[in-house]
């Protein structure tokens, strides 16, 4: 946000660094649960079990995240997770920005019924369709298949996405790319170099979405991975958490487990965080 | 219901002989146990649930069976909470389904019922026959034919901290009442003046370890009158059970109302070095119970907290703990639920003979004796003396031999999904009037236990 | 260009633009939503068929390996709608994600603007925080939050020990309202990052040359707040609090965990759950079709005012 000289700075500068501090509070209170699970991947399991809470892992071990790497499992579970999911991620954002395209900028026949379509699909509970999908993947051949698995995955996350894209394409002003056009840029240039980079935030948020939704998803996976090879990382660490009938669950090592199920997506939001660093207006009025 | 299973019956024979005539898309031409030449680019897959079957036994079926037939074994491991969704879709499907799985004794009658599996009543005496454990067969059968069979059995009993057991001034009990009397009196007595110290520790909805009492007492769940199934909680000896129930909870358990059977262990381990600012031990320790009843596997978690090799492990220690069998007032184990699991061929599978190669393979007796040195209690009931002979394999043998499974009822695993019973139980203390509550979630049970 | 710029925020909500219309693109949206529409039907097109062809049959295990399917007709909708115990779980649902909703999009708002007036180092670790507990699997976050409420060593009892209230073994799941209060906050965390991220980015967008415009009027902070920058970002708060109040009349994984962990679980059914129950549990799948199609049907007329606006916003 820009800043204005005057007297009113010190004012605000203030204001900001007191706000910051509020700002880090918060994370540290929102982000306690995920502390708690790295803390809890280096203890074991019995320590876990005692009446206090042990606060800070000294005398953990790193044996709960060899056990995870170790696992044959893992690897091949991460491989065809990362495959679905950016398959998925990829997809989703193209059809669903074309489809917020055509929603917020073009006037046509069945224009409303198709946004109302769109919304009714994602107030259908999902629990109850897994039979079914089960059976038409197996018809098709695509069980045990990323692409198929990937379909799935995209079509459940379109409708979501398109609205949210739309509402940001929404909340950019045509006018500033009929300004640009003025200027003599084409629709197509005056749209890539000015609206485009506007909405970089949206397909950001849209991404990450798509991705985590991907990423954790669970039930579909089960029905229509069936095989232990074509698994993914829900289901694999699904295997460390219900393991036995005869042993107790380590805690231990589900925690650590969870701890690198959940790397990844925080290795994506950061490197898409970096690209979209500038959607600023301000840039893209200059001169 | 007997439409269906005539349908089975006739689907199954059908393909049996179709098989046997050598024709057909389904099962081999060959000699199953032939040996190289036929089967070399066939595979069977074989869905084991959990991580049970140690990595050992999982081997030696598969190169076992590679000897013996040519074609290849295939194991894939399902997690428990999941086997029977996967099962529900995978099963009837041709193409996708495992050939022969495992499957929890729970819903073994349902999908025998159904009619997920293959008839092998035709090797029924050679894989073991009477030998089996009855209960666990009675409910792969329908009609007197079997589908699904013991594959392992677990069970549970009491593990009890003996010290504070002598503190109370309690000695071992040899009866039901003997245990039920000495466990109110360590309640009371409180020998270490512990918060809401419970002398046996029992949760609120914790069916599985309190049917025992229905049980000892002669009383039972459900049970088939004229080819129906109805539930017989209001039946007078299950009412005695019910009644003793309510004693115990009333007076002898500080436990929780929703507790279920989940990490019983935890009650009765003393906690490790917790120790506030002063030094003093508060109320706050990990032991709040002098008795819990747990499946046999619990042992390993149940202990004085040591270190071995760095890590903090539970080692037993005979001095303050103990394991005993709940005792019936008939001199005999009072009997228990068993844990473990069947096994059974799906009958969409590709590969029947095969399949019951790879039974005949698991009913051996060099396997039988495996599952048994793996700490599982084998099927066939001449190879117990496998398991061992320390206090924990006696225990488990003792009460296996009069543990008992949820009825056979083929809609009994929608019962439990519905989670009636844990509501049932999590009322029994604050009853008035046992016999109508029991009436009353009777007339909730019995509708669904027969398949529509 | 300054010009042209500051024109716009009276107009972007209605960003219905007028281009002069040439042949070709006449043509245009056809195709940018064909590639939806195509994916659409090919994936929930049979699922969602058959789920709703289902609801009107009996269809248990029996059909499931094999048995046809025989039509009953509204026979399971009769027998849900005049089950008690539907109505009660309805209620239940539709309280809990009204409050959850609600909540969410409140404390999301605050996160968003607080997001807008720090520090960028002060931001980015309020984000990764707020990603961090986003990107949590599932799994761990429940498994982490019945140990902090667990009756016996749960922190959170322990906490209150420390500060002097006695909670020694205090049960927070056994009681249906304190289990749906747990599960209430626990389902508000982990939906907030999405929410507070979102609406952030809907903030980016504004033009910052008006609200130093507003602020060289003298607008105050909060009368900026309320008649400048909600109104902007309104149509991200309206879509996302439509989303919340869907998802969250759905919530499933949180609450069967919180289930399995503590409490009398059929006195906190919420309709995800209840589904669950009976479909995968008791394999009735005629009728839990038919409840997931009174759930959507439930979800519309619950949005319905709100649909109705965004409808009629599009013309």
């Amino acid at each position: 946000m820009s800043r204005i000289l005057g007297p009113a700075r010190s004012r605000r500068s203030t204001r900001r660094s007191v706000l910051t501090v509020v700002a880090v509070l918060v994370a540290l209170v929102w982000a306690f649960p995920v502390y708690w699970m790295l803390n809890s991947a280096f203890l074991d399991k019995v320590t876990l079990q005692s009446s206090t809470p042990t606060f800070l892992p000294f005398g953990g071990s790193l044996d709960n995240f060899a056990t995870v790497f170790g696992d044959a499992g893992f690897v091949r579970a991460l491989g065809i997770s990362l495959a679905v999911t950016l398959v998925t991620v990829a997809a989703a954002i193209v059809i669903a920005f074309l489809g917020a395209l055509a929603i917020s900028r073009f006037r046509f026949r069945g224009r409303r019924s198709f946004i109302l379509a769109l919304l009714l699909i994602q107030m259908l509970p999902a629990e109850g369709l897994f039979i079914a999908q089960y059976k038409m993947m197996s018809s098709v051949g695509l069980l045990n298949n990323v692409l198929g698995l990937a379909l799935l995955y995209t079509a459940a996350v379109v409708p979501f996405t398109v609205w949210m894209l739309r509402g940001f394409v929404a909340g950019v002003p045509v006018e500033l790319e009929e300004a640009a056009m003025v200027d003599g840029l084409s629709r197509t240039k005056a749209f890539l170099r000015i609206t485009f980079p506007l909405l970089a935030p949206g397909l950001v948020a849209s991404g990450v979405y798509a991705f985590l939704q991907a990423w954790n998803e669970f039930t579909v996976a089960l029905v229509v991975m069936t095989e232990e090879q074509s698994r993914t990382l829900p289901l694999w660490l699904r295997g460390f958490v219900q393991a036995s009938a005869t042993r107790e669950t380590d805690w231990g090592q589900v925690m650590a487990a969870s701890t690198v199920v959940a790397v990844p997506v925080i290795v994506f939001f950061l490197v898409v965080q970096g690209r979209m660093s500038n959607g600023l207006v301000g840039g893209a009025v200059k001169g | 219901m007997k439409k269906t299973l005539g349908l089975a019956v006739a689907t199954t024979t059908a393909a049996l002989v179709l098989t046997a005539c050598g024709g057909g898309a389904t099962g081999s031409t060959t000699d199953p146990s032939a040996g190289a030449s036929g089967n070399a680019d066939k595979s069977i897959t074989l869905w084991l649930a959990g991580t049970d079957t140690p990595k050992e036994l999982r081997t030696y079926l598969q190169d076992t069976f590679k000897a013996k037939t040519g074609a290849t074994l295939k194991i894939e491991e399902q997690s428990w909470g999941d086997l029977v969704t996967k099962l529900t879709t995978s099963l009837p499907d041709p193409k996708n389904t495992p050939d022969v799985t495992e499957i929890g004794n729970t819903q073994s009658p349902t999908f025998t019922n159904v009619g997920a599996f293959s008839d092998v009543s035709d090797m029924y005496q050679e894989l073991g026959g009477s030998k089996l454990l009855q209960s666990f067969v009675d409910v792969g059968s329908v009609d007197g034919k079997q589908y699904a069979l013991p594959y392992y059995f677990g069970s549970r009993y009491m593990f009890a901290r003996k010290d504070v057991w002598q503190e109370a001034g309690v000695a071992a009990p040899k009866t039901l009442d003997e245990f039920n009397a000495a466990v109110k009196t360590i309640t009371t007595k409180n020998p270490r003046s512990i918060k809401n110290f419970s002398g046996f520790f029992l949760g609120g909805q914790d069916w599985r370890n309190g049917v025992s009492w229905i049980f000892a007492n002669g009383g039972e769940l459900a049970k088939q009158e004229n080819g129906q199934w109805v539930s017989t909680l209001a039946d007078p000896n299950t009412v005695k059970g019910l009644t003793q129930l309510q004693d115990l909870y009333k007076n002898a358990s500080k436990a929780p109302a929703d507790a279920k059977d989940q990490t019983p262990w935890l009650y009765v381990n003393d906690a490790d070095e917790i120790l506030d600012e002063s030094g003093n031990v508060t109320g706050k320790t990990s032991l709040a119970a002098a008795t819990i009843m747990a499946p046999g596997w619990a042992h390993w978690s149940i202990g004085d907290l040591v270190e071995k090799d760095g890590k903090k492990v539970r080692e037993w220690n005979d001095k303050k703990f103990s394991a005993f069998v709940l005792p019936g007032n008939d001199g005999k184990p009072a009997p228990v639920f068993a844990g473990g699991s069947n096994i059974a061929i799906s009958k969409a599978s590709q590969n029947q003979a095969l399949s019951k190669e790879l039974l005949k393979i698991i009913f051996s007796a060099d396997y039988q004796k495996k599952l048994g040195g793996a700490g599982l209690g084998p099927a066939n009931t001449d190879y117990v003396s496998s398991l061992g002979d320390d206090q924990f394999a006696k225990a488990l043998i003792d009460s296996a031999t009069s543990s008992k499974l949820t009825p056979a009822a083929p809609g009994w695993a929608t019962v439990e999904s519905k989670m009636i019973m844990e509501e049932f139980f999590s009322k029994i203390r604050d009853a008035s009037d046992l016999t109508a509550l029991a009436q009353e979630y009777d007339a909730k049970i019995t509708p669904l236990l027969n398949l529509k | 260009m300054t010009s042209t710029a500051t024109a716009p925020p009276e107009t972007a909500p209605a960003p219905e633009p007028t281009p002069p219309a040439r042949p070709a693109r006449r043509h245009t949206p056809a195709w940018l939503v064909l590639p939806s529409l195509v994916l659409l039907v090919a994936a929930l097109g049979y699922p969602v068929g058959w789920q709703v062809v289902t609801s009107f049959q009996h269809f248990g295990m029996m059909q499931q390996f094999g048995q046809p399917p025989e039509w009953v007709g509204l026979s399971n909708y009769a027998t849900l709608v005049t089950d008690p115990e539907l109505w009660v779980i309805v209620g239940r649902s539709i309280a809990f994600c009204i409050v959850c909703a609600l909540s969410t999009v409140a404390i999301g708002l605050g996160l968003a603007l607080l997001m807008g007036a720090v520090t960028r180092a002060g931001r980015l670790v309020l984000q990764v925080a707020l990603l961090l507990a986003w990107a949590m699997p599932v799994v761990a976050s429940m498994t982490v939050w019945t140990w902090i409420v667990n009756w016996r060593n749960g922190l959170l009892n322990w906490a209150l020990e420390r500060v002097g209230v006695d909670a020694q073994g205090h049960n927070w799941l056994v009681e249906p309202l304190s289990f749906l209060v747990v599960a209430a906050v626990i389902v508000v965390w982990m939906s907030v990052p999405f929410v507070a991220l979102s609406i952030y980015a809907g903030l980016t967008q504004l033009s910052p040359e008006v609200l130093e415009a507003a602020e060289i009027d003298g607008a105050g902070g909060w009368k900026r707040l309320r008649h400048i920058i909600l109104p902007l970002v309104a149509p991200v708060i309206s879509i996302v609090l439509l989303l919340q109040l869907i998802w969250d009349l759905r919530v499933f994984t949180q609450i069967k965990l919180l289930q399995d962990a503590g409490g009398v679980a059929n006195e906190t059914h919420l309709l995800g759950t209840f589904i669950y129950q009976l479909g995968t549990g008791a394999g009735d799948f005629g009728m839990a079709s038919a409840v997931s199609i009174v759930m959507l049907l439930l979800t519309v007329a619950i949005s319905w005012y709100y649909v109705r606006s965004l409808m009629k916003e599009e013309s």
